[in-house]
């Protein structure tokens, strides 16, 4: 039976501006479908605040771009608490001052603010994200520190840094004191597509990254944390990889495309004013804010309707799963990802592929979980 | 008898209500982040938190439009509406 889907989303993302003052090599932005010339003015997302306000929308998640690029970010933020609801702010850090923080901190409003850290030293955070604004970042996170706001960090995972986790670990966790951290690693989108040579890793950096992440998971109990990158790659493959030995019968939701939720609890809205489903996929054009029924367009939109449905699609109908093992265990993963690899979102996606990595030299790390 | 039990009571202006499915809602009090579940009696009772209505009342009216109704339906409603004061989410309309 099809799930049934919420009258609206709890939560949608918004890409509040198409600018930035970096160019990071890994960006998931720029050169994808919602790198656009133009920005909205304040006055069409104030009344598309109101409409999420009547819709009973409780989150807004503000990314970029840069969030903090934008002159008017304070009145907009003031909008979306006007209308009850929250936010949430994904950030490069380095625009956030002490009077920024304290008007965030000020509004009540803010569930988190999350600080892209690559490093635990300035060359490491630097060598795809510009010179100078490591220290930037971290000056921006102590100034959300000063003001009790709830900071975290996302620290992508590349060729540069892979050695370096534990040091960025310590540095986040001991030198910072955040309360947690997640991790990624460098996708196949945006300018990522570009700089793949230089940024993504190489299965066996892959392997290298799963295995320190896990061994420092448990050191640092909980605070380390990912949905997708090595970490959530290690956890889930392990995971596969008993299933497997122990011949488990099917769990329930494996062995179709059942990798992503996304669309039954949030949608998001391009730097331009276009709903798609969700910002990684950008080229999914829904309609367009303060024009097309939002709510509408959330209930029926067919491509919509089509993604809640791609739970139904087996992966044995794939002839790139022939032959896999893992099948019965597996969910197939990001559409996104699957779509920016294979040009299909009902796809299982390469990108996360256990069959795949281990056909290619990868190696799954020895469990380490320590049991006290 | 319950002194309170006559008072109207009145939903905070900024709590939402987020009927999410036809049998289920969510309260979202978006000063605090905090979110509680409601079937669809905690609904209806939310409704009546208009600033017209005592606990009384909407006792009245669940007796009227709901099925099924258990001997000790006034002690719950009392302690529903006791716990969404005790967390902020309503008051007692002043006298």
């Amino acid at each position: 039976m099809a799930a049934q889907v919420m009258k609206t989303p709890r939560n949608v993302d918004v890409e509040i501006t198409s600018f930035c003052n970096l160019r990071c090599a890994y960006c998931s932005h720029f050169s994808a479908p919602g790198d656009i010339k133009e920005d909205l003015p304040l006055e069409l997302w104030r009344r598309f605040f109101t409409e999420l306000g009547r819709g009973r929308i409780m989150t807004v998640t503000l990314s970029g771009g840069e969030p903090f690029y934008r002159k008017d970010l304070r009145d907009i933020i003031q909008s979306i608490v006007a209308n009850r609801m929250r936010f949430s702010i994904l950030s490069n850090g380095t625009l956030i001052d002490h009077d920024m923080a304290a008007f965030l901190a000020a509004t009540g409003r803010c569930d988190l603010i999350q600080i892209s850290i690559d490093g635990a030293i300035d060359t490491t955070h630097d060598a795809f994200r510009g010179e100078g604004n490591f220290l930037k970042a971290v000056r921006g996170i102590r100034a959300l520190q000063a003001n009790h706001l709830p900071v975290t960090v996302r620290v992508t995972i590349h060729r540069k840094n892979v050695h370096e986790l534990e040091e960025i670990a310590r540095f986040l966790l001991e030198e910072l004191e955040l309360p947690s951290f997640s991790t990624n690693s460098a996708s196949h989108m945006g300018l990522c597509r570009k700089n793949a040579d230089q940024t993504q890793l190489t299965v066996d950096e892959q392997s290298l990254a799963m295995e320190t992440l896990l061994t420092l998971s448990d050191r640092y109990k909980g605070r380390i944390n990912a949905t997708a990158g090595p970490l959530a790659d290690a956890q889930f493959w392990l995971e596969m990889e008993q299933a497997r030995q122990e011949k488990r019968q099917r769990p329930e939701g494996r062995g179709f495309l059942t990798g992503c939720n996304g669309a039954m609890k949030t949608m998001a809205v391009r730097a331009d004013g276009v709903i798609v489903p969700c910002l990684q996929l950008g080229h999914v054009i829904l309609g367009h804010i303060n024009q097309d029924d939002l709510w509408d367009v959330w209930q029926r939109h067919p491509q919509l309707q089509g993604l809640r449905q791609r739970s139904r699609i087996s992966l044995d109908h794939f002839p790139f799963c022939r032959d896999c093992p893992y099948i019965p265990y597996c969910t197939g993963n990001c559409p996104a990802t699957a779509y920016t690899l294979t040009g299909e979102i009902d796809h299982p996606s390469p990108d996360t592929c256990l069959w795949r990595f281990l056909n290619g030299g990868g190696r799954l790390p020895a469990v380490t979980t320590s049991h006290e | 008898m319950n002194e309170n039990n006559k008072k109207a009571i009145i939903a905070g202006p900024l709590v939402v209500l987020r009927e999410e499915f036809d049998d289920w809602a969510v309260l979202f009090d978006p000063e605090t982040g905090n979110a509680f579940g409601l079937n669809p009696i905690g609904v209806l009772i939310w409704k009546h938190f208009d600033g017209r209505h005592s606990i009384d009342d909407i006792a009245d009216v669940i007796r009227k439009r709901a099925e099924a109704i258990p001997d000790d339906m006034q002690d719950h409603l009392e302690d529903f509406v006791q716990a969404t004061i005790d967390i902020g989410l309503a008051v007692y309309e002043a006298e």
